[in-house]
């Protein structure tokens, strides 16, 4: 009776354990050093720096130290972060936004509406914009029915510049350390006004490859690295934990001139119908992606299945024989892209299916490069006219803000014949299976504010 | 040319063909020796070729077995014979796999002929492998010649093909090594020869597209007439799918100069017709050939150029030794020629020189013997003329010397009245015979002391003329037949140096013989005509003409045909003319009349040198007819 009354407290006992135990892995707890590698390599973390290019780890690295007056969501939907209310006046040029009150810059000082004024002007020299009370006041030259989704990009997040040359935000993490180009070393903000985040320390290292990124994560040495989408599956496949975001980098042609003449139209038009993108993204991209004719992603527009990515290599070649001189297009590629010439060269076969001829060149001087374009925002406008202004494509009045005006945009972009649009590519993350509740936003963007890394790991690095 | 060179000429001559002889059949025997060896050569690289590149298919066959065995191909293989097989997962494997068996090419493709995965051109995964029937049943075989498609350029590979059987589907492992720069500098070649490759991709053949796995050496892109050659040489191969040789020219220098074999290589055996895929040029360099020809034809030259020199020596040696006596005896002759009848040769030796040597001085001294006496014969000749003349000359006045004193005594003894006439006629014909014998006297005299020409210019016309006009009466006397005179004078004639006293005399003497020579009258001419060098005076007679005898001895002093004659008229004008440096002769014929021809030299330096030299030239110039 002893024995079996004994064996029973021993059962509980180790049920209460390993209970606590289980919860105490799933609970989030602060501490650690999280180690990120990305492939670029920026020199400047000042968001209104221009020089800088626009990619999406500067988007990530901005959105870590600062913050912007306004959020956006996975659908397109517009928050409130610093800014609590906004109010546009009638014709939307003029727009009020209140901010939020007794946020402070991570060194402390308020923050105010000149400040965030003065921000806003460095980083839009075009706009005017002025304090209020507890307010500031933009004023656009032209309708601007976007500015709350525009205030969400990056270059507009509010950063205090000191005279010292350092810079402060509102962010969940500040600068603790900064080898431009080379290493940003970023410390948990206590007095974040959405609250401290679990990770103490977020080492970036910047300017790694993929292939040393897939090293380092492998060898422990690296929590969250970034992998190319003909990657992911084999990644996946041998176990790491790989997190797409929705698709929402463009591949595409681009012409580095207008088309001249209606046989150069016709040629480019036998170009975009003659690639089988279905075979690129089974085979080349590893099944990853969508082959796309649109310039913006399916999932953000809800049109994009309207243009067709089926080859049609009859037209095609009805098309090439309607030209009677066949030119020799050059197709530039980034010789650092591992899958880029890859691409070119399949392309170039298609294209010769159809009697054009596609010479594939690292060169910058060609005719025609395969591009990688960001959708910089889950807002279709925004992603739109970043597209276009990356491109150097004009992009004409919306002349209003429905599905069929962004259509109507988006077609007139696709029959410059500028961008022949090919696939749209998620951005792909792998991280240790330390990390926990870490997310990657449809744009693309890290969820670093509720990871955390488990008791195993942190103590790891405290050894 | 001597003698001597001639003899010499024909030894070096000799020396030399027989020299080039033996050098021309030096050159050709060692050409044909080389030419041989470089037929063998080429023959031995071609074998060394064909060896290394079965040698080079063996260890691609090798390679393509092991990958086609391997474990990633063998699930590939099974993955292949799925249901729903997912290519995509081993579009990359070529390219990995190639480069861990070291092929330039591989390609995997499945039982239909579609390209899995290519290392080559990755992007073609998906597509059909061209000509994949023919390909595929090469499986097993051993390695052949293929094009290879490539982006840029098709490329020339030595391929093999190989099966993975895991199922009712095959996979096909098809790979190769690029007949490239890399391949040919594998081949073990000799010093002096090289391989070119040649890959025919059906355009204009040019050797631009030639694969020269070395810089180093003349290549088609620095010589456009020699990369023209290569060019017509390949295009011939294409023509007629057999292999050739040619010649190139790389340079001037024929060390440059490449003979290259050109070998055509063909596609897979079971095609048909066979392709030609690409064409091998194994040259061979005939530096060390042309080189040692040249080395040969140096020394050669050297042997032969020493030997000639040599013999040039040595024949001149012997040439000297046999001529040395001919040319004693030609010098001998010639000063016997200049009248040194003393002239002797020196005797050596006991041969037909030697011989003819003292035969020449036997007849020298004959000669001289023969002369001695003809001079004292002609001595004594000249001595009895000369005292017949005396003895006639003084005969004639010392008779009627004679008669007159004998009168004279006869008269003074008979004491005649007449005595004082007879006296004084006596006296006169004495004073006249003795006078006669002055003048013969006096004759004799001037001959003897005939005076030196003094040399001024003399129009020698107006000699004629004023010699004419001194006996024009006697032209015109009645006493005698008539004689006409024909003076045909040539006015271009230019004064000569000349004495004209002597001159005068001369013409003189002659114009007296020739009208002497016509008793019964005739016809007198006298001509005159310049020449280049001399003036000429002819003066001819229609007379009785003159014996050959005659002619021959007219000159001679005292010699005379004429029954009052002295015998020294003709003698002078000859003494004269030979003075002022000329000659005289005559031609006639009995009854035809006589011509006497005088020609004097013109020779203007005289006027200035004086009549010293004058006399001393032609003294030494005067040529006796």
């Amino acid at each position: 009776m002893t024995m079996k009354l004994f064996a029973w407290q021993q059962l509980v006992i180790s049920s209460l354990v390993l209970g606590v135990l289980a919860v105490a892995e799933t609970r989030p707890q602060y501490g650690g050093t999280l180690r990120v590698s990305i492939r670029e390599a920026p020199t400047s973390l000042d968001p209104a720096d221009s020089t800088e290019a626009d990619f999406l780890a500067r988007h990530n690295l901005t959105l870590l130290i600062f913050d912007t007056l306004t959020d956006i969501d996975d659908a397109g939907n517009v928050h409130a972060a610093l800014a609590t209310s906004w109010q546009a006046a009638p014709g939307n040029q003029r727009w009020q936004f209140r901010l939020r009150r007794n946020v402070k810059f991570q060194d402390g000082m308020l923050v105010t509406p000149a400040t965030v004024a003065s921000c806003l002007r460095t980083a839009n020299p075009s706009w005017k914009v002025l304090p209020d009370a507890d307010s500031i006041v933009v004023e656009r030259d032209r309708p601007a029915p976007n500015l709350p989704a525009e205030l969400t990009l990056p270059r507009n997040a509010i950063a205090k510049r000191n005279s010292d040359g350092t810079i402060s935000g509102t962010g969940p993490f500040h600068i603790a350390g900064w080898q431009p180009g080379k290493k940003l070393t970023l410390a948990a903000e206590e007095n974040c006004w959405r609250g401290r985040p679990f990770l103490d320390i977020v080492e970036i290292e910047m300017g790694r490859n993929f292939r040393d990124q897939l090293v380092g994560l492998e060898l422990g040495r690296t929590g969250l690295v970034e992998v190319t989408a003909e990657q992911a599956h084999r990644i996946s496949a041998q176990g790491a934990r790989v997190t797409p975001s929705a698709p929402i980098e463009l591949i595409a042609l681009l012409f580095v001139h207008d088309a001249h003449s209606p046989e150069e139209k016709l040629l480019r038009d036998a170009l975009a119908v003659c690639v089988d993108r279905a075979s690129i993204r089974t085979v080349l991209l590893q099944g990853t992606g969508e082959p796309s004719a649109g310039i913006l992603p399916n999932w953000m527009s809800g049109y994009g299945f309207v243009f067709s990515t089926q080859p049609d290599l009859q037209q095609a070649r009805r098309d090439r024989e309607q030209v009677r001189t066949i030119p020799v297009w050059t197709v530039g590629y980034d010789p650092n892209d591992s899958i880029a010439r890859l691409l070119v060269e399949r392309i170039a076969l298609n294209a010769r299916d159809a009697g054009l001829v596609l010479q594939p060149s690292s060169s910058r001087s060609t005719d025609l490069r395969l591009v990688r374009l960001s959708i910089v925002s889950t807002d279709p406008w925004l992603a739109l006219a970043n597209v276009a202004a990356v491109a150097s494509m004009p992009i004409g009045d919306a002349g209003g803000n429905s599905v069929q005006d962004l259509y109507r945009a988006e077609q007139a972009l696709l029959a410059t014949q500028r961008l022949i649009p090919l696939f749209h590519l998620p951005a792909t993350y792998a991280a240790t299976k330390f990390l926990r509740d870490w997310s990657v936003g449809a744009d693309g963007s890290w969820r670093l504010n509720d990871a955390w890394l488990t008791s195993e790991k942190t103590n790891g690095d405290k050894q | 040319m001597t003698f001597r060179r001639k003899l010499l000429a024909v030894f070096a001559l000799t020396v030399f063909l027989s020299v080039a002889t033996v050098g021309w059949l030096v050159s050709t025997l060692s050409r044909r020796a080389f030419e041989r060896a470089d037929d063998e050569r080429t023959s031995a690289l071609v074998t060394q070729f064909r060896h290394e590149f079965n040698r080079q298919g063996e260890e691609v066959s090798r390679r393509v077995e092991a990958i086609a065995a391997s474990e990633p191909v063998t699930r590939m293989g099974l993955a292949m014979n799925h249901t729903a097989p997912d290519p995509a997962a081993y579009f990359d494997a070529a390219k990995s796999t190639a480069e861990n068996y070291q092929l330039d090419f591989l390609e995997f493709v499945d039982s239909q002929g579609t390209i899995i995965s290519s290392a080559q051109w990755p992007a073609k995964f998906g597509y059909p492998e061209p000509a994949s029937s023919s390909l595929l049943s090469m499986a097993e075989k051993s390695a052949f010649l293929k094009q290879e498609p490539l982006q840029d350029n098709p490329a020339l590979g030595l391929f093999a093909v190989r099966a993975v059987h895991v199922g009712e589907h095959p996979v096909y492992v098809i790979g190769g090594r690029r007949l490239d720069k890399d391949f040919l500098s594998a081949l073990d070649l000799p010093a002096g020869m090289r391989v070119l490759l040649y890959p025919n991709y059906g355009d204009h053949p040019g050797s631009e597209s030639l694969i020269n796995p070395s810089r180093s050496v003349a290549t088609p892109e620095t010589n456009r007439p020699a990369a023209d050659k290569i060019a017509s040489l390949i295009e011939a191969i294409r023509q007629n799918n057999q292999e050739m040789t040619a010649i190139v020219h790389w340079s001037s220098d024929r060390a440059d100069d490449e003979l290259f074999h050109a070998i055509p290589l063909q596609g897979p055996s079971n095609a048909s017709p066979k392709p030609l895929l690409g064409i091998l040029l194994i040259g061979n360099s005939r530096r060390s050939y042309v080189e040692l020809e040249r080395h040969i034809r140096a020394t050669a030259l050297v042997v032969g150029g020493s030997g000639i020199l040599l013999a040039i020596l040595l024949s001149s040696w012997a040439a000297a030794r046999v001529t040395r006596p001919v040319e004693q005896l030609a010098g001998a002759a010639q000063e016997v020629a200049a009248g040194n009848w003393n002239a002797r040769v020196e005797i050596s030796g006991n041969d037909e020189l030697a011989e003819l040597a003292e035969s020449f001085n036997h007849m020298t001294r004959e000669l001289l013997t023969q002369k001695e006496r003809l001079v004292q014969a002609e001595r004594v000749a000249a001595w009895r003329e000369l005292a017949r003349r005396l003895a006639h000359e003084l005969n004639n006045p010392l008779f009627p010397l004679q008669l007159t004193v004998e009168n004279l005594v006869r008269a003074r003894l008979q004491g005649s009245q007449q005595f004082e006439e007879i006296f004084r006629e006596s006296s006169a014909t004495l004073l006249a015979e003795i006078s006669n014998l002055k003048t013969i006297i006096s004759r004799f005299t001037d001959f003897s002391r005939m005076p030196q020409p003094q040399l001024r210019p003399v129009q020698m016309n107006d000699v004629i003329r004023g010699v004419l006009q001194l006996f024009q009466a006697q032209l015109e006397s009645p006493g005698r037949g008539q004689i006409s005179c024909d003076l045909q004078l040539d006015q271009r004639l230019e004064p000569i140096p000349a004495d004209p006293e002597l001159l005068h005399r001369a013409i003189s003497n002659l114009v007296l013989n020739a009208l002497e020579a016509m008793p019964e009258g005739g016809r007198l001419s006298l001509r005159t005509r310049g020449n280049k060098d001399s003036i000429c005076v002819e003066i001819s007679d229609t007379g009785a003409g003159l014996t050959a005898e005659e002619c021959n001895r007219m000159f001679t002093p005292y010699y005379t045909s004429k029954e009052h004659g002295t015998g020294l008229g003709l003698a002078i004008v000859q003494s004269v003319v030979s003075d002022h440096g000329g000659t005289i002769r005559v031609h006639s014929e009995p009854g035809h009349g006589a011509t006497f021809v005088v020609e004097l030299p013109r020779n203007p330096d005289t006027l200035q040198d004086g009549s010293e030299k004058n006399q001393a030239e032609t003294t030494s110039s005067i040529a006796a007819e």
